[in-house]
């Protein structure tokens, strides 16, 4: 109860007037202001290249590994400087980042990967099964594959996979990065809405950073549209999604159709280049 | 021809001479399994547990004249410390860096180990203390006979290689190391240090390495530098058995120590002294050429 109190003051993350800059000298986000309230999901969309995913690296700090820096600015956790912190430290905070791509650890079995979940910080020694209940709770398909090598299934299962992974890893912010890439519309709206509930009912504050900006938009509370590594637009998300901008670029309905074989090729591209 | 009791003899002597050949190769593939180096100071880490002993046991060196058993246990903790310590001051400066910088440091770390000895012990044989040369042996039929420091490594190498696919398996560490030796993002972001991967890793091997290193010198009643050859043949064990499998790097360290015996015994007479040597180094050609990744090493899960 306490802890509420001081911790209501404060955004959970707080970004402030933040640039971030690769190897040096390669400028990937420019001026980005930002922040999740508790208990909400906000929606980081624009297109492919905008920065969506490097300010979610320079938020659980893995961005360093990559050699991305916050040269100028302030990232803030539950109002403490963690200005490039690195991902230990956050991890320790509480902040688990679901990579973009879906990083199952393919020659590990599901349960193995599950398991990895409750590694924080070496602490845990002993483990049962009990400990992937949370975890089987929003993802029970998960429990009839648990002997098979996470490399061999499916993308939709994939992705319940990591989640249900950084679940168990107990967060009190998740950052996902384009949770519904490459998967069909039916499986991205059953994501999208068992998202919605974890984050309800386990108090688990989210960033999800996504192409798929009318699914995103539906789930969340706030949203920001980048473009260029800036902030375009900015507003609740009841309020985004009547914005003519919004409309015409991202949510086109008639052109839903149009969007999803963008996405595809964007997948190829991936996997060849 | 061959007799039967011969055969099971040096059977046993190669199966006894691998299971000191495994140590030293478990050491290596738990390196490679987990941070992805090749270790080219595997022979000298064998080499400085082998004198570790003597280091601390006669007083000859420091003036220590520690009971056996001290210096056997302090030669592991040693080993231990010294795979921290390399973490601290050396690996954690190449994070990031090409895996092939790491693989020299490990040749240059090799240099250092065997000129450190040289310059501490001198290049001569240092015969062990008696207390380490036990001459028990357990009878086995057929008029054979297994010594004592093969039985030791033996029972060592079967406890090692058990627990460590325990630990891989059925650990959370254990798991996490794998994730971690796989994608190595991805586990950050679960908690691990990469720094603590490494280690762990160093830290385990170079201890199981410095046993591996002392039986050798007891069954040879003392420490020489011979020792360091334990190394290059140690490559045949772990190409044969797939790199970063632990039990791979076990069974082929077995095959390594029996293919040596047999060449020694029955080829000598053919080839001349020294098969024994060239045997296992031809049978490493041989599984490089026709089997690369060996009997148990990791296939990428190519997906279409
Ligand atoms: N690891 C990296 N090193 C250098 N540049 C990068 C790296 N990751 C992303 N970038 C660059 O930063 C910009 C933003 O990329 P990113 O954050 O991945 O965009 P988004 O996630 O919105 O598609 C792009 O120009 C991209 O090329
Ligand atoms: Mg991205």
């Amino acid at each position: 109860m306490s802890r509420d109190d001081t911790t209501a003051q404060h955004p959970v993350v707080e970004l402030d007037n933040v640039e971030i800059v690769y190897d040096r000298h390669f400028l990937a986000v420019q001026g980005v202001s930002m922040e999740a309230q508790k208990g909400d999901i906000v929606a980081l969309m624009g297109p492919n290249g905008a920065g969506k995913s490097t300010i979610l690296k320079m938020i659980s700090g893995i961005g360093l590994t990559e050699r991305g820096e916050v040269t100028r600015g302030s990232v803030r956790y539950q109002g403490e400087d963690t200005t490039n912190a690195d991902t230990n430290t956050m991890v320790d905070k509480g902040v688990t980042h679901i990579l973009e791509g879906r990083r199952t650890f393919e020659d590990l079995t599901v349960e193995e990967n599950l398991r990895c979940g409750l590694y924080r910080g070496g602490r845990r020694l002993s483990y049962s099964e009990e400990d992937y209940e949370l975890a089987f709770e929003y993802f029970p398909q998960l429990e009839d594959i648990l002997d098979l090598k996470a490399g061999y299934t499916s993308g939709g299962e994939q992705q319940m996979l990591v989640i249900a992974r950084a679940l168990i890893h107990r967060p009190e912010l998740l950052l996902l990065d384009e949770p519904s890439l490459g998967l069909a519309p039916k499986l991205v709206q059953d994501i999208f809405e068992t998202l919605t509930e974890i984050n309800r009912e386990e108090d688990i504050t989210m960033i999800i950073a996504d192409q798929n900006a009318k699914r995103t938009l539906e789930i969340a509370d706030y949203g920001y549209v980048l473009e260029n590594g800036q902030v375009e637009l900015q507003d609740p998300a009841e309020t985004l999604k009547d914005r003519e901008e919004i409309k015409e670029f991202y949510l086109g309905t008639s052109r839903e159709e149009g969007r999803y074989t963008d996405i595809k090729h964007y997948k190829i591209r991936k996997r060849w280049t | 021809m061959v007799d039967a009791s011969t055969f099971l003899s040096i059977s046993i002597a190669g199966i006894g001479l691998g299971a000191l050949y495994a140590l030293v190769a478990m050491g290596f593939s738990l390196i490679y399994k987990v941070t992805g180096v090749l270790n080219f100071a595997q022979g000298q880490l064998a080499l400085l547990g082998a004198y570790g002993v003597v280091i601390f046991a006669t007083p000859a060196v420091l003036g220590l004249n520690l009971p056996a058993v001290v210096a056997v246990l302090l030669t592991i903790v040693v080993g231990l410390l010294l795979g921290i310590i390399l973490e601290r001051v050396v690996f954690r400066h190449f994070i990031g860096e090409p895996v092939l910088s790491v693989i020299i440091v490990t040749l240059a770390l090799g240099g250092i180990i065997s000129g450190f000895l040289r310059f501490l012990v001198g290049p001569n044989f240092m015969s062990y203390p008696d207390a380490l040369k036990p001459g028990w042996s357990i009878d086995l039929p057929l008029g054979a006979s297994i010594g004592a420091s093969f039985t030791l490594g033996v029972v060592l190498s079967l406890v090692v290689v058990v627990s460590l696919m325990l630990f891989f398996r059925y650990t959370v560490t254990g798991s996490i190391l794998r994730a971690a030796a796989a994608d190595e993002q991805a586990a950050m972001v679960l908690g691990v240090s990469i720094e603590r991967t490494i280690i762990i890793a160093w830290a385990l091997s170079i201890a199981i390495t410095s046993i591996g290193g002392i039986l050798l010198a007891m069954a040879s009643g003392g420490a020489g530098f011979t020792i360091e050859a334990v190394g290059i043949i140690i490559f045949a064990a772990v190409v044969f058995g797939g790199l970063d499998s632990i039990p791979g790097a076990f069974l082929g360290a077995l095959v390594v120590g029996l293919l040596q015996e047999y060449g020694s015994f029955y080829a000598t007479g053919v080839i001349g002294p020294g098969a024994g040597e060239i045997i296992p180094m031809v049978f490493l050609l041989v599984v490089i050429l026709i089997k690369p990744r060996g009997l148990f090493g990791t296939e990428r899960i190519e997906r279409i």
